[in-house]
């Protein structure tokens, strides 16, 4: 059968605790670089039509190379292997996979992965201090604010991004910031008291 | 999936024309519409133009004629809340914060707002429409809930954006750039209906580039608006919408603008409306009047009748609410 | 007509009578609590591991090419082009040898195959691809030249029933006309003082779970291994096994996270199989990820009904007559289409007659959703009882209240227990019914109103769960059960009835659960049975290893069984507490170093059948300028039984009540009928699911618990379902208390509202 010019490695599922040091294939290597030096760089061609970018992925600094037409989603998951992250409709309607870039949530199925070049995205496993949750995960746990999880660490990272941006929302604006995030299941009343939970852990309440 | 393109981002404008104007170019801004078209197969192509490189095309300053200028590459979010446009331009802030979704309005750009491309879902479906070059428009015959009910002919979309009803509303312009030098163009002209070009809905030439949107002063005492109904509580487009602006400084109108979004193939002005308001007192008997002139010549498809009642009551809504 | 959820049906008479005789629990320590997930951190933190996540080493990646026509035949097919692409490792269609597979898909048949040629909706499977990489497996699907016959189709339920119609299946459209009924309702009506007459409708619905659907599928020599997003693994190794023809030990099915599924994942879908088939073709592990427009189209919908419903009633409330005709089409391989149950069952009316209708129609296929046709019986039921309630001036609560019944009409068969009366009068007073109803409406172009519906659900369950409980050395346990968890919560519930049981926390208790090779048999989490089913098995595991354990304390402290008590993870004599042995500490226990408990569920108690019931209460918004409906509040009052978590028990109404939304307002599948046949809206932007914006605030939950000793040995009843049926209707008939005008039509757009507004108004 035919021959092969599309060889690129796809996800691995397998480890869970992902570590942008231990890139899988595809990635031209894995530059891990020291804290903040992150630097804005021009997304580089490489010879065979890939582009080489640098992204700074929960605090540490990657190279990928990637196609063109890669989404930042796809190099998340398939090449960093960071499959907290979700796909859910791969055409900005859904928001399973939003994250942050520079702090602000996003759609990382509708975001070019070159367009991602010499930015800080935090994904859902970047908000988690080591082994702990972090504030908005904690209060979804509290509140039980998701039934199959699947949308959840989009969820979480709306939340993240909102509460970045306003660390006092009222109830109205919770439902507005939050209206990026489908739930099929449905959560979405428990939802709304996580998040507000979630700015008061945040603001140091009672944990 | 998306099919394959080769990137460039170029690092200014004259950069951006350049490659802009190569054979199969498409310029990406926010990228949130373009990338669903690229994925649905909608349209194709060869290379994708990062505008993301422009720092001069991102942000909101005063002109010297006391307007305002909103480079191109402004998110809808800076655009929601950026202070001086929530309280002077109030149609506009309003309009930006209504469109798709809190993390689309983060990516999503003014200038990619005002150009980005139908919903009708034939177009963006796999039918070969009239729009994409084929022969048939399948609203026609076929399910027309969300289309137009003004300035169809041929075919049947409505322009999808909010924020250029805001414009239009406001007297704004855009500026566009190409190889050849830049031009203003008054919003209220930007736009093409189907009778003017089938396959395009505004008159960008390929290689030219919106770079920034202009904002006339407003008059003390002005007063706007941007009212839009939509199926869903958020991440949904206008049923239909009604951006106004309105002066009156006593108990008379004495300026009246009325643009409708979600009803036709351009932001929609009501002009019959706007006549019956301007100079008349605000009061049951004109609304009353202006509420029959709003739908004026509306000609809708078999399953969009609703479209008519729902202008009216927008208008009469929004008048009420003036008044 | 019947919904199909599993194949090999369920045979609940064939059960042996329960191993020990258990007790129902009365006051519980730790069943009820509202406490988080067992694996709230997993599915939080991003490291649960969903189907859609995983990679075996050499993968490839499946495509499927489906037929664009509505209805064709295939004439030819060419695979050469799409075998010569690059990556590509193997090309599958009708033709393929072992793809000859027979497709069942209302239990027996065969009424198609994997690879039809004769294609009956726009979406049909035509031939398959397996490839390096997902994307060079579109490509080569694109790539598979076809040449259709193209035939005439029809999509219109009404038409579909007609001779001229185009003949889906062989011997014509007509699947089913059956008539059932009790008395005589023309006589129910003469004897009434008021009859309504009105044809509702509700639409196509798509279950669009988060994560799509998704398999892998590996072979190890003759033995398949699949790890698969779905509701019930053993129902799709039973499919599985019997399409490859292979015996059950040699087919294994795993899955443990999944992203949510309404009923869309309960059966073994085409794409399983392909899998199967291209692993075994190429001899390496296959996985298939449908696309969010595939899971809009060919894996499941809820089928549009037509209801046309007559009612009789007497001034004082009481019901004569309901005579029903159900009209619906679950596309060209149904699973089911209508469900009568309602109009039959949940209130006392001596003349009932229903008459039910289901047709083929060139569409994609139903499967059960949520409830399967009870949430449509309920939106033309409940308003129809709303309309009667006014035109004869009582209270629509009240007039419930009088027309409860106490038994199941259906076949006379008294219930374990009924909490509906609750359910109606706690509901109405926590919702403030009475004074909501007061309210002034409004005089402005926005209005408000209240509304309120009534529910029950059908199934009792399916009681075949066994459960294996483990306990170690060190006193922590091992739960093994077949069940899936699919967001409800299952596990979590399951480990507070161990926690219950033996006083182990809920941290020492480790879940083993939904995979065929490790866990026993279980019904797969459908038809709100989960928890009735597998808690009780899950208890009398844990009670047999507690039954063990206390005979090996007998021994140690020299004292009879029933002299000992077991309390928080020890034992001791009832009279020496002093003399507590931990469990860590039996001799007995550390010389085996486990002990194994096996539980089964008993069968349902004989001559009573055991259901829930529920009522809710809605407030709406109407802006009768816009046809803008808001909802503001809701308050459900459920009769499940006992609350086993109460937390995710609130958590499952609320999301029942959010899709009840999506019924009631936003939610509509629209087919290109007149045209080409294709669904136009298959994405979440057309489709329009609820968003958080349009769920209200305030909302509550009022659990009903009647205290049932007799369902069975926890005393839950089931949940997901109940909590989706009312809703809809709920919201219909606040709408109509807000503006006077009813629409019968679902879901009420702002379109259908202003449209109903301005015929209202005589325009």
């Amino acid at each position: 059968m035919g021959k092969d010019s599309d060889q690129t490695r796809s996800q691995s599922g397998i480890s869970r605790r992902n570590f942008i040091g231990t890139l899988g294939a595809g990635a031209l290597g894995a530059a891990v670089a020291g804290p903040g030096t992150a630097t804005t760089q021009e997304a580089q061609s490489a010879a065979d039509g890939h582009l080489v970018v640098a992204l700074r992925v929960n605090g540490r600094q990657v190279r990928a190379a990637i196609e063109p037409r890669h989404t930042l989603l796809e190099v998340l998951r398939d090449q960093l292997e960071l499959t907290g992250t979700k796909p859910g409709c791969a055409r900005g309607e859904c928001g399973a996979c939003s994250v942050l870039m520079d702090g602000v949530p996003r759609y990382s199925c509708m975001t070019l992965a070159a367009e991602a070049d010499g930015h800080e995205i935090t994904t859902v496993e970047g908000v988690m201090q080591g082994e702990e949750l972090g504030h908005v995960q904690q209060a979804f746990v509290e509140h039980d604010a998701f039934q199959c999880g699947y949308c959840t660490p989009g969820q979480v990272m709306a939340a993240e991004g909102l509460l970045r941006r306003s660390p006092n929302p009222s109830i109205e604006e919770i439902q507005e910031g939050m209206s990026g995030n489908l739930c099929r299941c449905g959560a979405y009343a428990h939802i709304f008291k996580a998040v507000s939970r979630a700015a008061e852990l945040k603001r140091g309440g009672e944990v | 999936m998306l099919p394959n393109f080769t990137y460039e981002r170029p690092g200014s404008v004259d950069e951006a024309l350049e490659h802009g104007s190569s054979e199969g170019a498409v310029l990406h801004a926010g990228g949130t519409d373009l990338l669903g078209c690229l994925r649905d197969g909608v349209f194709s192509a060869k290379k994708v133009v990062s505008l993301s490189g422009l720092e001069e095309l991102r942000g909101i300053s005063p002109t010297r004629d006391g307007g305002l200028r909103v480079g191109a590459l402004t998110t809808l979010t800076g655009v929601a809340s950026d202070p001086t446009i929530a309280e002077r331009y109030t149609v506009l802030a309003q309009a930006a914060a209504s469109a798709a979704s809190p993390q689309l309005r983060n990516q999503g750009t003014i200038g990619g707002n005002i150009c980005q491309r139908p919903r009708c879902w034939y177009f963006r479906g796999d039918w070969h429409c009239l729009r994409k070059g084929g022969d048939t428009c399948y609203a026609i015959a076929g399910e027309n809930h969300f289309h137009c009910i003004f300035g169809g002919s041929g075919c049947y979309i409505v322009h999808p954006s909010d924020t250029a009803p805001a414009l239009q509303a406001l007297g704004a312009s855009v500026r566009i750039a190409s190889r050849s030098g830049s031009r203003t163009v008054p919003i209220e002209s930007f736009f093409l209906l189907p009778a003017d070009d089938i396959q395009r809905e505004n008159l960008l030439e390929p290689g030219e580039l919106v770079t920034e949107v202009l904002l006339p002063p407003v008059a003390s005492g002005t007063r706007s608006v941007y009212r839009k109904v939509r199926d869903r509580g958020a991440w949904d487009f206008a049923l239909a919408g009604l951006a106004a602006v309105v002066t009156m400084p006593g108990d008379s109108v004495e300026t009246a603008s009325l643009v409708l979004s979600g009803v036709a193939p351009k932001p929609w002005r009501a002009a019959e409306a706007e006549g019956a308001l301007t100079g008349a007192r605000l009061d049951a008997e004109t609304i009353a009047r202006v509420v029959a002139a709003s739908v004026a010549g509306a000609l809708p498809l078999e399953h969009n009748g609703y479209k008519v009642a729902l202008v009216r009551g927008l208008m009469e809504e929004t008048l009420r609410a003036l008044a | 007509m019947k919904y199909y959820l599993e194949w090999p049906e369920p045979d609940p008479t064939n059960l042996p009578p329960p191993a020990q005789d258990i007790e129902p629990w009365g006051e519980t320590r730790v069943v009820g609590k509202p406490l988080p997930r067992v694996d709230a951190y997993e599915r939080v933190s991003g490291t649960a591991l969903y189907t859609l996540d995983m990679a075996l080493p050499d993968m490839l990646h499946g495509a499927i090419l489906r037929c664009p026509h509505a209805h064709a035949r295939v004439t030819r097919l060419d695979t050469g082009r799409a075998q010569a692409m690059p990556g590509v490792r193997a090309v599958i269609t009708a033709a393929t040898p072992g793809a000859a597979i027979p497709w069942y898909f209302r239990g027996q048949g065969p009424t198609s195959m994997l690879f039809d040629e004769h294609c009956r909706y726009a979406g049909d499977e035509v031939a398959a691809v397996a490839a390096e990489t997902p994307h060079q497996a579109i490509l080569a699907a694109r790539a598979i030249d076809v040449e259709y016959e193209v035939l005439p189709f029809v999509q219109d339920d009404a038409v579909a029933l007609t001779p001229e119609a185009p003949a889906i299946h062989e011997g014509g459209n007509i699947l089913g006309q059956e008539t059932s009924g009790r008395g005589d309702v023309e006589a129910g009506f003469a004897g009434a003082d008021v009859v309504l007459e009105q044809t509702y409708h509700t639409p196509c619905e798509i279950h669009t779970p988060m994560e799509t659907f998704v398999t892998i599928a590996r072979w190890d020599g003759n033995r398949l291994t699949v790890w698969d997003s779905n509701q019930g693994v053993f129902g799709i190794q039973a499919n599985l096994a019997r399409a490859l023809r292979l015996p059950l030990t040699s087919v294994r099915v795993i899955c443990n996270y999944m992203g949510g599924g309404f009923g869309s994942k309960l059966g073994l879908s085409k794409y399983t199989v392909i899998a199967a088939l291209l692993a075994r073709t190429t001899a390496r592990p296959v996985k298939i990820a449908l696309t969010r427009e595939e899971s809009f189209i060919c894996v499941g919908n809820r089928a549009a009904n037509t209801i046309k419903l007559k009612a009789g009633v007497k001034r004082d409330g009481t019901l004569t007559a309901l005579d029903a005709v159900f009209l619906g089409s679950g596309g060209a391989y149904p699973a089911g289409a209508t469900s009568t149950y309602l109009v039959q069952a949940l209130y006392l009316c001596p003349n009932v007659r229903v008459e039910d209708n289901e047709v083929y129609t060139n569409a994609g296929p139903s499967r059960a959703f949520r409830a399967p046709g009870m949430p449509n019986c309920a939106w033309a039921l409940e308003q129809m009882m709303d309309a009667l309630a006014t035109e004869i001036d009582m209270d629509p609560v009240e007039f419930r209240l009088k027309n409860i019944a106490t038994f199941l009409q259906i076949n006379d068969t008294p219930y374990t227990s009924i909490g509906l009366r609750e359910c109606l009068s706690d509901g109405a007073k926590a919702f403030g019914w009475s004074e909501a109803r007061a309210r002034p409406r409004g005089r402005g172009h926005v209005r408000r109103g209240v509304g309120m519906a009534a529910g029950m659900w059908a199934y009792p369950g399916d009681p075949r769960a066994t459960v294996i409980v483990k306990l170690f050395a060190d006193g922590s346990v091992n739960l093994n059960m077949g069940a899936s968890d699919i967001g409800t919560g299952t596990k979590t519930v399951m480990a507070m009835v161990v926690a219950e049981e033996l006083g182990v926390p809920l941290d020492r208790i480790q879940i083993e659960h939904a995979d065929t090779g490790t866990t026993q048999n279980a019904p797969s989490s459908g038809g709100s049975q989960t928890v009735l089913v597998s808690a009780p098995a899950v208890r009398a595991a844990a009670i047999e290893v507690k039954r063990q354990l206390l005979e090996l304390a007998a021994a140690q402290l020299e004292r009879p069984v029933e002299q000992l008590v077991f309390q928080d993870g020890e034992i001791m004599p009832a009279d020496a507490p002093d003399q507590a042995v931990a469990l860590a500490d039996l001799r007995g226990l550390r010389g085996r170093q486990v002990i194994v408990g096996v539980g089964r569920r008993h069968p349902h108690p004989e001559g009573k059948i055991a259901l829930p019931f529920a009522a809710q209460f809605a407030e709406v918004e109407v802006n009768i300028l816009t046809g803008e409906v808001r909802v503001l509040r809701l308050v459900a009052a459920h009769d499940s039984g006992r609350v086993m978590n109460k937390l995710t028990y609130e958590n499952q109404v609320f999301g029942g009540m959010a899709m009840g939304i999506g019924l009631g307002l936003t939610e509509e599948r629209i087919l290109d009928s007149r045209q080409t046949g294709k669904v136009v809206n298959a994405n979440w932007h057309d489709y329009k699911i609820p968003t958080a914006k349009d769920v209200p605030i305030d909302q509550t939950c009022v659990p009903i618990d009647p205290h049932d000793t007799e369902c069975n040995t926890t005393g839950a009843k089931g949940l997901g379902e109940p909590a989706h049926i009312p809703t809809a209707a709920a919201i219909a008939n606040a709408v109509y208390h807000a503006t006077g005008v009813r629409v019968t039509d679902a879901p009420i757009t702002r379109g259908r509202m202003l449209s109903a507004l301005a015929e209202r108004r005589g325009e």
